[in-house]
């Protein structure tokens, strides 16, 4: 294997895992389908544009792209998410009309065209022998550590521990103290937020526009499915199978086979083996 | 004097289908209110619109004289409610070390692990992987633990063998003599008069017997659990 290929499939894997988390927790924890999680992603992308447009300085995104996803996820929460927690079919019908919202309201703001920012990183690194953008090797590091501290984090914290109560005995969770409407709105912003982060952090390598979200959606989606729900292993070895085939069909032969080949995989999980690779409601 | 926990005309249930009338009942600080009667009488309902996790149609509860009927669980625990449920009783997903450090204002487990040594043997085996009688034993001690003013429990010795039903028993004694009120719903007559100060017997949702225990003989309630 080529060391370009080698540092596509982990840009590819480590930016899947990343758009795939927030939905993991808002699909995984709380059973909302949320089908506007690309329009989160597809917000976050939109910061920068926001930010140069305003001629903001550019560390201004990250608060920018935070509070933009934040407050929208708020105001979803609040009005309609929370009269849906697990209930899945009609949070899927009830975010998909919330998605085609998303994406009206952001083209009437910025239209329909095509919009691109520059990384803040530029130049290329030297890494295993090859030349490759210094912006991407930084996104992977930062991935990578950032999930490491997320699974520490699930594994020692108070707040991880009461969400893994909330979600198996949710009256119970109350009887002892816990505030579960205030933790699931908290749990679905956050998880909205990574997804708006990931947009953020993707928006310099791809084209920006409103129907960007889907793919991800689909994608994230997919990775899910063949992980398995409830579990940041499931999440890395479902993005890892549904990245590394998309990236490695879709470089020896072409894209359209890397896609079918997704599509037919996760078609087979769905079928013989539902809860994916490693499902766990911990 | 005001009384620990007042329930005035409590009438209630599961969404529009009532299940209790018109039930009323006092507990004092440091007394035990044993609740009983057949199946489906309404002692669950009962525990769970004291408890929180129901709201009453119409009546009245008070906790040292606020009313708190209208209150979800969660707050409810905040004021000094504890509650062990008679089934899906313990976090099955988290280890019984997860399920005790649970929730706040809690004290350490360890002095009730001399009288249920399981615990301490299964600290970081899953809740759900535990015999029945040992989860309810898991959610007796996090029940114990809290620092409450009033426990509701329903339905703790069930399942359980006799001789940790002693030690409930026991622990329940120490609680009530340390101040605490209990709202206990209990079928097992035995567990229920070896602890109760007061009775209140159930039938069809209504209040059929309310008396302290010692106006009340073994064919009283014998009477009431053969209506």
């Amino acid at each position: 294997m080529s060391s370009v290929l080698f540092l596509n499939l982990a840009w590819q894997i480590s930016t899947l895992a990343l758009v795939a988390l927030g939905l993991a927790i808002v699909f995984g924890k709380l059973q909302i389908m949320n089908m506007a999680h690309g329009e989160f992603v597809m917000i976050g992308a939109y910061a920068p544009v926001i930010t140069s447009s305003m001629g903001l300085p550019g560390w201004l995104q990250v608060p920018m792209c935070l509070l933009t996803v934040a407050l929208v996820a708020f105001a979803l929460e609040r009005t309609i998410i929370r009269h849906l927690y697990g209930r899945m079919f009609d949070s899927l019908l009830a975010t998909w009309g919330i998605a085609i919202l998303l994406r009206e309201a952001v083209e009437l703001i910025f239209g329909r065209g095509y919009q691109s920012v520059s990384p803040p990183i530029g130049g290329t690194l030297s890494i295993l022998g090859a030349d490759y953008p210094a912006y991407r090797i930084v996104v992977i590091i930062g991935i990578i550590v950032g999930f490491a501290a997320l699974y520490w984090w699930n594994t020692r914290s108070k707040v991880a521990t009461r969400i893994k109560a909330m979600v198996g005995n949710p009256d119970l969770a109350e009887a002892i103290g816990i505030n579960t409407a205030r933790l699931s709105a908290g749990a679905f912003i956050f998880g909205c937020c990574t997804a708006g982060l990931a947009g953020l952090i993707l928006a310099p390598t791809i084209r920006i526009e409103p129907m960007m979200g889907l793919d991800y959606l689909i994608r994230s989606f997919f990775a899910l499915v063949v992980g398995g729900l409830g579990n940041l292993e499931g999440l890395g070895i479902g993005a890892g199978i549904i990245a590394g085939t998309q990236s490695v069909l879709g470089a020896v032969a072409n894209q359209t086979y890397g896609y079918l080949a997704v599509l037919t995989l996760s078609i087979l999980f769905l079928w013989l083996k539902p809860d994916g690779i490693r499902s766990s409601s911990r | 004097m005001t009384a620990l926990l007042e329930i005035d005309n409590l009438t209630g249930g599961y969404r529009d289908t009532n299940v209790l009338f018109d039930v009323s009942a006092r507990i004092e600080t440091g007394s035990v209110l044993g609740v009983f009667g057949r199946n489906g009488v309404g002692k669950t309902t009962l525990a769970r619109l004291v408890q929180g996790s129901l709201i009453a149609g119409a009546g009245e509860i008070r906790l040292e004289g606020s009313s708190v009927g209208t209150l979800p669980a969660y707050a409810r625990r905040e004021l000094g409610f504890g509650y062990m449920p008679q089934t899906s009783m313990v976090f099955d997903d988290l280890t019984v070390r997860e399920n005790l450090n649970l929730g706040s204002n809690r004290e350490a487990p360890d002095r009730y692990f001399e009288r249920f040594p399981r615990l301490a043997e299964r600290l970081d085996q899953p809740a759900g992987t535990m015999s029945g009688g040992e989860r309810k034993i898991l959610a007796f001690v996090r029940s114990m633990i809290e620092d409450t003013k009033l426990i509701v429990l329903d339905e703790p010795s069930e399942g359980v063998q006799p001789e940790n039903i002693y030690h409930m028993a026991d622990c329940l004694k120490e609680r009530a003599a340390a101040g605490v009120g209990v709202l206990l719903c209990e079928q097992n007559l035995t567990f229920l008069t070896s602890i109760s100060s007061w009775y209140l017997g159930l039938d069809a949702g209504t209040v059929v017997l309310n008396k302290p225990a010692n106006e009340v003989s073994g064919a009283d309630l014998r009477s009431i659990l053969s209506l």
